[in-house]
């Protein structure tokens, strides 16, 4: 022992580091600090270092090029031993690493601990969000299948609205006008070099600044910060109400990322790597293609905004979200932390969440894009055509071959850009219908000049006859009282030469 | 020492021998790319059954699962439909050649599997169906006739009367009219060739027959017959 005590003295000696260790680990925080609620950021911390020792793993197989990349995934996924393990742990590392890092910033948030001095943390910490995030999209594009392709190539398609600088941004995105070879490389440089030094530096000054400025104090209603008093009234609690932070606080800390990490190794075992999925191949268009689910919600917001909206949207709600963040601290920067007395921070975050997983859950439910294959793939409930009259059956069929079943589902099946169409003739008179199908309007393409006469009349007749046995479908009054006096009626389906 | 060594290897053992079979493990076979999918099942349910229905039978277009069609048709003539479409029918081209999105081998692989799933030698029972293909020019008056004569005691009824409807007839081409006249479509009911006379005793159509009531459901035809209605701006005002 006194020949390791020697050692370990030699290079204290030349290090000097025993006293700033002593003194982070040992520095008081308040007592009510060491509360459950704050084990987030550490556990963020835990999995950001989960993540660069699979990531450093990963590397070895990989291989960055567009030809090889997809099917190094695959001898990872079915030759290496643990190789899909180890795929697994890092995929779903990353999502446990966003939720924590959004919940981490909930919490702070709600607690009022961006407030005076800890502005810059927050600041911080906004910039560390933004680089999770791009760690979790480049890390999809690197596995380089039909997800990834699709996925960055609508995450491009966001970028080429950029007013200006578009094209231009695109083009150093993808390391040329299009996703190819270099567009792979390009991202495997941003995941592996680029962003993670990047994000390395900053938590370092992150967790600096959290250790320097203290565990912010659990907010009491009625404790207000002031610029003046604050730092005196911090210590004041630290040092009378006080405990170190290792032990006192730490082991939650400890306790909370090791459930963290078993949760990670749970589901890995069970769910598996995510993909890789098909190859990935523009002219492979017989695919329904889905983001992984951090970004899941912009396509659902994507595929609900009109046409006309989107492009300001695109260009504007990023920088908004990033300024809004970006502002907290120096708009509410003092005053009251406890969420009792900040009706307005606690309803906006409410509303976030909310809708975070409103949208989620409906990119989820519903495909974002048109079922491309429902045309030829989905089949028309056998009942709806046991009554048909020739003339249905060829609606039925212009139905099928006009691609309305890609964005209409039927008995269950098909897109779900458009309402389900199974009882559409107890909404619609055939005249709406047909004024629909020919002018279109809001999503719903115009089909009059691709669709002659006959067609037309077809399609509507076999429209006509969706609804349920029980429940008769919509007509015109006025127009009724015209075909019993004997004028023709307009294109009923039961028509007759 | 060594008991703590063994309780190391232990677990190591087990998670290494039985991590195999965790619910994540990947034991599928990658996907394989679209045009290297050859099973039959697969490629009809993808490309066709939208169309022809589930297993050939009750979808809106011709019933392909009727084994006396797959004995009218040979092989060629399915591969011209499949790999062109059909002319004058919603009937998609499915060769890349022609914009489609199935090789060579694949439509082969339906047609054989059509054969083999649908097919059957007996089809016809050993009558002698008219051939597939009109091989003389037909006549109107006769078809006409012949019409009222062998069609209408069925297609008399209101709501079978379409089958003379412009607008009907403007959507489907002459072989799809002489197909489902000889092989039938036993899904919707509709006879093959052999129909019975009046007195219901088999008389079959003649050849000639049946290119004379092609003929003249061709005469029918007349798109410009069917005007769409104009297109009213609905008023609100539905029941
Ligand atoms: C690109 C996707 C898309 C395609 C393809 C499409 N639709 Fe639509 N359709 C929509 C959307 C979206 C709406 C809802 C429009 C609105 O909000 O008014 C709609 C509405 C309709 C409606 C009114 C339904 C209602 O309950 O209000 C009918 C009828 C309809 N479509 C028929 C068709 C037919 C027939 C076709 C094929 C010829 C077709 N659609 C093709 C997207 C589509
Ligand atoms: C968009 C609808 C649609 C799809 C999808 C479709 N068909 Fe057709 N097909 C038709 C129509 C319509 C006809 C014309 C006959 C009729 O009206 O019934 C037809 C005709 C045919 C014929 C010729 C029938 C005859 O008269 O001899 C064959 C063979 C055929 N289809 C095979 C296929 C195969 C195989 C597929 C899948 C690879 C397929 N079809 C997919 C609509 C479709
Ligand atoms: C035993 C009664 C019967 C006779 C005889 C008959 N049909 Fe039909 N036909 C039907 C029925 C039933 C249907 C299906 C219901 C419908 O489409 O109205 C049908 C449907 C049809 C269809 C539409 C097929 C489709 O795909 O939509 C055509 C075309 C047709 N018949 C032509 C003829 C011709 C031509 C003849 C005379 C050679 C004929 N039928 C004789 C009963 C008959």
């Amino acid at each position: 022992m006194p020949r390791l005590k020697r050692i370990y003295d030699w290079f204290e000696q030349r290090l000097q580091v025993e006293g700033p260790v002593k003194e982070a680990v040992l520095h008081k925080v308040p007592r009510n600090t060491a509360s459950w609620w704050y084990v987030f950021g550490s556990a963020a911390f835990t999995l950001l270092m989960l993540q660069i020792v699979t990531g450093i793993l990963l590397a070895l197989v990989y291989v960055p090029s567009a030809a090889e990349a997809w099917n190094s995934l695959n001898i990872l996924n079915h030759q290496v031993p643990l190789g899909w393990f180890l795929r697994a742990i890092h995929a779903w590392g990353s999502n446990f690493m966003v939720a924590v890092v959004f919940i981490h910033m909930a919490q702070v948030f709600l607690f009022g601990a961006y407030k005076f001095p800890r502005e810059l943390t927050w600041t911080v910490g906004v910039f560390l969000l933004l680089m999770t995030l791009g760690m979790a999209f480049t890390g999809q594009v690197l596995r380089f299948d039909q997800d990834a392709y699709w996925g960055l190539g609508i995450g491009v398609f966001i970028l080429s609205r950029v007013p200006w600088a578009g094209g231009a941004l695109v083009h150093l995105l993808l390391g040329g006008p299009t996703i190819a070879g270099e567009t792979l490389t390009r991202f495997f440089a941003l995941h592996v070099f680029v962003i993670p030094g990047m994000l390395l530096f900053l938590v370092a000054v992150h967790v600096w600044m959290v250790l320097k400025l203290g565990i912010n104090e659990w907010p009491m209603p009625g404790r207000l910060v002031r610029k003046e008093t604050y730092i005196a009234e911090y210590n004041k609690l630290a040092h009378e109400d006080g405990i170190p932070f290792v032990p006192g606080a730490f082991w939650k800390d400890l306790i909370f990322s090791g459930a963290v990490l078993a949760a990670v190794a749970i589901c890995a075992a069970v769910f598996g790597p995510s993909g890789p999925g098909g190859q990935p191949d523009p002219s492979i268009t017989q695919t329904v293609p889905k983001p992984d689910f951090p970004f899941l919600w912009i396509y659902a917001v994507l595929s609900y905004l009109p046409p006309s909206m989107e492009t300001p949207f695109i260009v504007l709600a990023p920088i908004a979200m990033v300024a809004g963040l970006l502002a907290v601290p120096f708009v509410a920067g003092e005053g009251e932390k406890s969420w009792h007395r900040r009706p307005i921070a606690v309803l906006a975050l409410s509303m976030v969440a909310v809708s975070w997983a409103v949208f989620t859950h409906l990119a989820m439910l519903t495909p974002w894009s048109p079922h491309m294959n429902a045309w030829s793939g989905d089949t028309l409930p056998v009942e709806y055509l046991r009554e048909a009259t020739p003339l249905v059956r060829q609606g039925a069929v212009i139905f099928q071959a006009k691609q309305c079943r890609n964005c209409h589902s039927i008995g269950g099946h098909g897109g779900e850009r458009g309402p389900t169409l199974d009882a559409v003739a107890t909404r619609m008179t055939p005249d709406q219908m047909r004024y629909k199908v020919v002018t279109g309007g809001g999503n719903m393409p115009a089909y009059g000049k691709n669709l002659s006469p006959p067609e037309i009349e077809a399609l509507v007749s076999f429209l006509e006859t969706l609804h349920p046995k029980n429940e008769p479908p919509a007509f015109d009054a006025s127009q009724q009282a015209a075909e019993s006096s004997g004028a023709p009626a307009a294109g009923s389906g039961s028509r007759t030469p | 020492m060594r008991r703590g060594a063994l309780a190391l290897v232990l677990p190591l053992v087990f998670a290494l021998t039985g991590c195999g079979r965790l619910p994540g493990a990947r034991a599928e076979a990658t996907p394989a790319r679209p045009e290297d999918v050859l099973d039959f099942h697969t490629l009809y349910s993808t490309n066709c059954q939208a169309c022809h229905g589930a297993n050939g039978h009750n979808g809106p277009a011709m019933e392909l699962g009727n084994p006396e069609y797959q004995a009218l048709v040979d092989d060629a003539t399915l591969r011209k439909w499949i790999s062109g479409g059909m002319p004058g029918t919603e009937m998609p081209a499915f060769a890349q050649s022609a914009g489609g999105m199935l090789t060579d081998a694949q439509i082969n692989a339906i047609i054989a599997g059509m054969r083999k799933e649908w097919g059957s030698p007996s089809a016809f029972a050993g009558a002698t169906p008219p051939p597939y293909a009109a091989t003389q020019a037909g006549d109107v008056r006769r078809g006409q006739q012949a019409y009222q004569a062998r069609c209408a005691s069925c297609h008399q009824k209101p709501s079978r009367q379409q089958v003379t409807s412009p607008a009907y007839l403007s959507l489907v081409s002459d072989q799809a009219l002489r197909t489902i006249i000889i092989a039938g479509r036993p899904d919707i009911g509709q006879p093959d060739w052999r129909l019975t006379d009046a007195n219901g005793s088999a008389r079959p159509l003649a050849a000639q027959d049946v290119t004379d009531i092609v003929t003249y459901l061709g005469s029918l035809r007349n798109p410009a017959a069917v005007s769409a209605a104009p297109i009213p701006v609905p008023r609100g005002g539905t029941q």
